[in-house]
């Protein structure tokens, strides 16, 4: 019963969260210094033509009865047209650049996540060696070094210098897709993969000292196998936790590197839209980005009592 | 004997990156107008005339443009002792915003009644429901591009973490002996804040100022480097490394200094921080 609690007053907060995040956006709306009108009007059109066509548009009803109608149309992937161009509907941009953004953050997360596990497990069966020391180091750069740094650094040696790697996404590829998306996916994966190692490692030493492992010892259970199966095993559930929202961040903080790389994704979208402050553009991309992050929170939470016995009987 | 040892060691972090800052906040302040005063009468062009001494565009190092100019033929020296100076200004505005919301709300929050402080507190966590850049890109989007959007997108999600550091040292802090006893004389709880909880906090609060400024530059610097922070011409190291960038296949020596100089920034701030937050709260090492 506790546990039915628990997680309905998770899904709760999740809900209170959804509300929060498609009022702020509706709100930017509001407060944004042009609307559809004075967007369609044009710069020349008088106060009267702009009052005219905001009636028309029902712009000037209560926001109250609007925000409703933004959530419904919303819920409804209906999310306006772009102010500008061939006024094409953001839904089409939505689903034109979301795979992009989707794919590259799977890929960062997978990535991140496999070396991540094994670094920080490597680190922990060697505690205070060099092993570790390297590992620690490594990592304490990846948490710090930004990733617009590390971008141009990397593109410069592998590209200018090597030769190997292409510089950015390009239309017209010569090569797989994987050739292209090697460097960003590495780059979008630099600081979830030092955190996870960070984790990793810590939640390691901590198991190592429990008494279970001790008994595995005196059992003589081989060295590889206490370590994997009896520790890791143990020390994994808060690393996927971590793994749940680094993958929400990897989502909404593929910016940089699909601007760096020019690859067309939710992220370049974002950011050509602020450029030319194409509202309703902005206003789908934060909260699909947000929606999806929120989300993957909601069912980490979930999956967390199924994975651990212990989370779950302690609940129930 | 060991314990001293490693402290010592940690110490040493500790003064480099002090070291480095001071020398930073003297390059940010004197920086622009020393090197003016410098490179007079080489530029016909003196409407910007702080940061943008014009020579001639991607000259290389030498005795007069010590790290050369950039692709406009402006002194890198004096744009990065303009970057160092935003950076440091934005950093420094949205840590003070941030401690004075985080405090006051952490405070609301143990203190004021229940029906004030958990709604409070509610909505401090709801701010952690979703990341701080899409905060970010709504404020920009509604005031426009520039150091006070900025300032204020950072400042919006910068306070939550503070918030929650405070109420959760004040919590435990309000019932120690000499709150309880300060309290049992009859003192305001404006003055016990003031006179005994805050000073207790503040040693801890100055570190992990230190850790949340360098956050702030990194973010200030993602804006900028995205093009939807600080605008040109005004500096910024984040815009810097993307005009750098764009020419990398030719000019890539010109992505070094302002890297450099971001990275140490933040290296020196980690380590302040860390320094700090070693010697004020001891159990969390």
């Amino acid at each position: 019963m506790a546990l039915a609690k628990a997680i309905s007053l998770r899904a709760l907060f999740g809900v209170i969260s959804l509300i929060f995040i498609s009022l702020v956006t509706f709100l930017a709306g509001e407060m944004a210094p042009y609307d559809a009108a004075t967007i369609e009007a044009g710069d020349k059109a008088s106060v009267e033509q702009v009052q005219r066509i905001r009636h028309n548009l029902g712009l000037d009803r209560n926001w109250t009865i609007r925000y409703v109608e933004y959530l419904g149309k919303a819920a409804k992937g209906d999310f306006g047209n772009s102010y500008y161009g061939t006024k094409e509907p953001v839904r089409d941009i939505i689903a034109r650049t979301l795979p992009m953004t989707a794919t590259v953050a799977l890929l960062a997360i997978t990535l991140a996540a496999a070396v991540g596990i094994f670094l920080g497990t490597l680190a922990a069966v060697y505690q205070a060696k060099f092993v570790d020391r390297s590992v620690l180091t490594l990592s304490t750069l990846g948490v710090t070094i930004p990733n617009f740094v590390l971008a141009p650094l990397l593109v410069f040696f592998f590209n200018s210098k090597l030769g190997w790697l292409p510089t950015t996404w390009e239309v017209d590829r010569t090569a797989s897709d994987f050739y292209y998306l090697l460097l960003p996916v590495a780059i979008l994966a630099a600081r979830p993969m030092a955190l996870l190692t960070r984790l990793t490692r810590a939640s390691m030493v901590d198991t190592l000292q429990q008494e279970f492992i001790r008994t595995a010892i005196a059992k003589g259970v081989p060295k590889f196998k206490r370590n994997i199966k009896h520790a890791l095993r143990n020390a994994v559930l808060p690393v996927v936790t971590a793994i749940g929202t680094s993958f929400g961040v990897l989502l909404t903080g593929s910016f940089v590197v699909e601007r760096a790389f020019l690859i067309p994704g939710l992220g370049s979208q974002a950011i050509d839209a602020m450029t030319q402050n194409n509202m309703p553009v902005i206003q789908a991309c934060v909260l699909v980005t947000g929606v999806m992050f929120i989300a993957l929170n909601l069912l980490v939470d979930f999956m967390l009592p199924i994975l651990d016995p212990r989370i779950r009987e302690a609940q129930i | 004997m060991a314990g001293g040892v490693v402290k010592r060691k940690r110490d040493i972090f500790l003064w480099l990156g002090l070291g480095f800052l001071i020398a930073l906040l003297l390059f940010a302040v004197f920086g622009p107008a020393v090197r003016t005063a410098m490179l007079k009468g080489t530029s016909p062009d003196l409407k910007n005339a702080v940061i943008d001494q014009a020579g001639k565009p991607h000259l290389s190092p030498n005795a007069q443009f010590w790290l050369g100019t950039d692709e406009q033929g402006r002194d890198i020296v004096s744009r990065l002792a303009g970057g160092a100076r935003v950076s440091l200004m934005v950093g420094l505005i949205v840590q003070l915003i941030s401690l004075l919301v985080g405090i006051t709300v952490g405070m609301l929050a143990v203190f004021a009644p229940k029906w004030v402080a958990n709604p409070l507190m509610r909505f401090t966590d709801g701010m952690f429901a979703f990341p701080d850049i899409l905060l970010a890109i709504l404020v920009i989007a509604i005031m426009g591009q520039g150091v006070l959007p900025v300032v204020v997108a950072l400042s919006v999600s910068a306070w939550p973490s503070i918030a929650r550091l405070v109420r959760s040292q004040v919590v435990t802090l309000k019932d120690r002996e000499f709150v309880v006893a300060a309290k049992a004389t009859g003192a305001p709880t404006v003055y016990l804040v003031m006179k005994h909880i805050l000073p207790q906090l503040s040693g801890l609060l100055m570190a992990v100022s230190m850790l949340e400024i360098a956050g702030t530059i990194l973010s200030e610097s993602t804006l900028s480097f995205l093009g939807i922070g600080v605008q040109a011409p005004n500096p910024s190291w984040g815009s810097m490394i993307n005009n750098a960038r764009t020419e990398m296949t030719s000019y890539a020596e010109w992505l070094i200094a302002p890297c450099l100089i971001l990275s140490m920034t933040v290296f020196a701030l980690n380590f302040v921080g860390d320094g700090l937050r070693n010697r004020f709260d001891p159990k969390g090492q």
